[in-house]
């Protein structure tokens, strides 16, 4: 059986736009972060481990498809019984 | 960003682009710094000899040997974008050969977080002082030069010349016996 059926890994629309947002200002934050403290203590390594455990972060928070992202699914319309559908279409053709 | 792997390379990417910019600003940061500092050199015991340089000609040429005193203090050159200096010392002079030659008598690296504080006395030389013919003997001006490269994490390898410099001559004749 696939994997992907048995895990869902999608997320909706909005859900997709917020994780790209909170990604962006998670990474931009402890990338200023590290940066400022990396200067006062004058060293650079710790700036690059600062961005380094946003990157942690900023993958656990937005890579799984948390039920937060997945509020607003589509609303498909229901799925129709295909042999319903084929008579209609052939009746709409007689009737013309 | 659809699916787990497009925005797992979507996050990579821009923490990659995110850290070239930081490193971009350390760069900024340091690049307009001066880095010159004070050295204080001295000779101690300067000697010539005539010896055949069999890395060479096998011909007989001067080979000059010296002991120097050296202080300095580095400290001041370690910010966050260097990494380790080089350190180098240099002999200048002239002879009737060559307008101006140039020979690194020794050398040193300091790690960042090692001591930069320098205070050698009587230090001998690391590498041979080979004439390319006999342009020591008697020569008037030797000038000792202490350089460095700063080796950055990010940006340019600066050649730094430090201020101070000693001039020495050497002996009017060969010594002949063993040291």
């Amino acid at each position: 059986m696939d994997l992907s059926s048995i895990f869902p890994t999608h997320m909706d629309y909005e859900g997709q736009a917020r994780a790209e947002k909170l990604s962006r200002i998670i990474l931009t934050l402890f990338g200023a972060v590290g940066l400022i403290w990396g200067y006062i203590i004058q060293q650079f390594s710790q700036t690059v481990y600062i961005l380094g455990a946003g990157f942690v972060l900023t993958s656990l928070l937005t890579i799984p498809p948390w039920p937060l992202y997945r509020r607003k699914p589509l609303n498909w319309q229901p799925a129709k019984n295909p042999d319903n559908t084929h008579k209609e279409t052939t009746k709409k053709g007689k009737k013309k | 960003m659809h699916s787990i792997l497009q925005r797992g390379n979507s996050i990579l990417a821009y923490a990659l682009s995110v850290l070239a910019c930081l490193t971009f600003i350390c760069f900024a940061s340091t690049v307009l710094l001066n880095y010159v500092t004070d050295a204080k050199m001295n000779t101690v015991k300067v000697v010539v000899k005539n010896v055949p340089d069999y890395s060479a000609s096998r011909e007989r040429n001067d080979l000059g040997f010296l002991t120097f005193d050296l202080t300095t203090n580095l400290t001041g050159l370690f910010n966050w974008n260097v990494k380790q200096l080089f350190l180098y010392l240099t002999a200048e002079y002239k002879t009737e050969n060559n307008e101006l030659n140039q020979v690194v008598l020794w050398d040193k690296i300091i790690l960042r977080g090692e001591n930069a504080v320098l205070d050698f006395k009587n230090m001998n030389t690391k590498y041979y002082f080979w004439d390319d013919g006999n342009g020591l003997i008697a020569n008037k001006n030797i000038t000792l030069t202490l350089s460095y490269n700063i080796i950055p994490n990010a940006g340019l390898l600066p050649n730094i010349f430090a201020k101070g410099r000693h001039s020495f001559k050497f002996p009017m004749e060969y010594t002949t016996t063993r040291m």
